[in-house]
């Protein structure tokens, strides 16, 4: 059984920002829960009311247009995302990596939002954003603002998000469109697993994006290189640029090698 | 909080707290046991339910967020006494041993079968990818929903099959 607490449905983001307002970190935003209610199970988070944001209308929108690019809303799930066209079609990346994503369960309410908002080292949807320099829209009572998402994850866990403020919507710009891309994660199984290390990679015109995870606090991009770099430059700056460690999953030597092992082949499957 | 729910086509309304999760809302407030709780930590699939048409961890999500939703859960499957098709399958093919994984593993494969009717080997073990089992090894609940779907394993393609 949960600790206790109460549950409000917002039904606009201002309503939801007025709550987080009054109640300072007592509250808690919900979307798809599967972060929140398995933290607050462990008593790793204690919330005394949890402001559920699936009522607010816009949250579910998942659009593309030239101009826009692609928005993603806070309540779009995971397989959502592996479901739309237009994603499949023009940023098959965010599909790829959604899939790597835990169980089918799991992906039917989790949201991308949330993924990127609970800021593991390990999120599978960091890297493809990362990668396709998707910007993050913060809302505060002070209005809107967009960051960029390489500007967004702190730390383990931590955001640049600033106390009652909430993450509405993602956009992935329309320049990034048609990316060939492609993702490796190391995990133990097949199938529902955390990632040990993972390498996504995004390939459009003479550029190339990597972004790697579960090698550092935070998820990492990579700067930008040419199709026409030298491999061994590209390895070793990717592995400049990451900075892992021994833990119960894997030693820093493994997961150094198979970073290295995946931008190889990677790069063979995309770029070259 | 008071939670309105359908269940297996019957109305059901409650009065619950608001951080009751979905499944002892199903188990304790309606009374149908057959959702199991394992991790209750949406890794193992027991407490596997269908909300609004897609399979979810009961475990991860509030009664109160299922409010005036349409749910599915293992009691559905069969009238009566009789055995749905697939728990049938099951039953032939011993892919239910000490049975507690068994009615999110059933609710799991319904949702794959109404999205890949006759599913591949690779389409069950991805359908069921959320659902731990750690009596069967698997193979006899893929053999079940072969035989399920009018289908069997090709030669060599299950360790069971010769």
């Amino acid at each position: 059984m949960n600790r206790a607490f109460d549950y409000r449905a917002a039904t606009s983001f201002s309503e939801a920002l007025g709550w987080l307002a009054e109640m300072g970190s007592n509250a808690r935003p919900l979307a798809g829960g599967t972060d929140l209610l398995v933290n607050v199970r462990a008593g790793l988070m204690t919330p005394t009311c949890v402001i559920d944001l699936k009522p607010i209308p816009e949250i579910t929108t998942l659009s593309f247009d030239e101009g826009e690019g692609l928005l993603i809303g806070a309540g779009v799930t995971i397989n959502e995302i592996i479901e739309s066209e237009v994603i499949q079609q023009q940023y098959p990346l965010l599909a790829i990596c959604a899939h790597q994503l835990a169980s089918h369960q799991v992906r039917n309410r989790a949201t991308v939002v949330g993924n990127i908002v609970n800021a593991s080292p390990c999120a599978d949807m960091a890297p493809p954003l990362l990668c396709l320099q998707a910007e993050i829209e913060i809302q505060g009572n002070d209005g809107a603002r967009w960051v960029p998402c390489a500007t967004f994850f702190t730390g383990a866990k931590q955001t640049i998000l600033k106390p009652g403020e909430l993450v509405s919507r993602i956009r992935v710009p329309a320049a990034m469109q048609g990316a060939k891309g492609g993702y490796k994660k190391l995990k133990r199984i097949q199938g529902h697993d955390l990632g040990i290390v993972g390498v996504a990679l995004a390939a459009l015109d003479s550029a190339v994006h990597i972004a790697v995870s579960s090698a550092a606090a935070t998820p990492v991009l990579v700067k930008p290189f040419s199709r026409t770099d030298d491999l061994g430059t590209v390895v070793a700056a990717v592995c400049e640029a990451i900075s892992p460690i021994d833990d119960v999953r894997c030693t820093k030597d493994y997961r150094l090698f198979m970073a290295e092992t995946y931008v190889k082949r990677l790069w063979q499957e995309v770029v070259a | 909080m008071k939670v309105k729910t359908t269940v297996n086509g019957q109305v059901y309304e409650r009065e619950t707290v608001p951080y009751k999760t979905l499944l002892h809302f199903i188990r304790e407030e309606i009374g149908l046991t057959g959702t199991k709780e394992g991790c209750a930590a949406g890794e193992c699939g027991a407490c596997t339910v269908i909300l609004n048409g897609k399979p979810v961890n009961s475990c991860l999500v509030l009664a109160v967020e299922a409010n005036d939703a349409v749910i599915e859960t293992v009691e559905g499957e069969g009238a009566g006494n009789e055995l749905s098709d697939l728990q049938a399958a099951f039953e032939r093919h011993h892919a239910t041993q000490c049975g507690f994984c068994t009615p999110g593993m059933l609710m799991s494969i319904r949702d794959l079968l109404r999205r890949h009717p006759k599913p591949t080997v690779e389409q069950i073990k991805a359908g069921i990818e959320g659902n731990f089992c750690r009596c069967t090894g698997y193979v006899q609940v893929i053999e079940a929903v072969l035989d399920a779907t009018g289908q069997s394993a090709k030669k060599g393609e299950l360790k069971h099959v010769s």
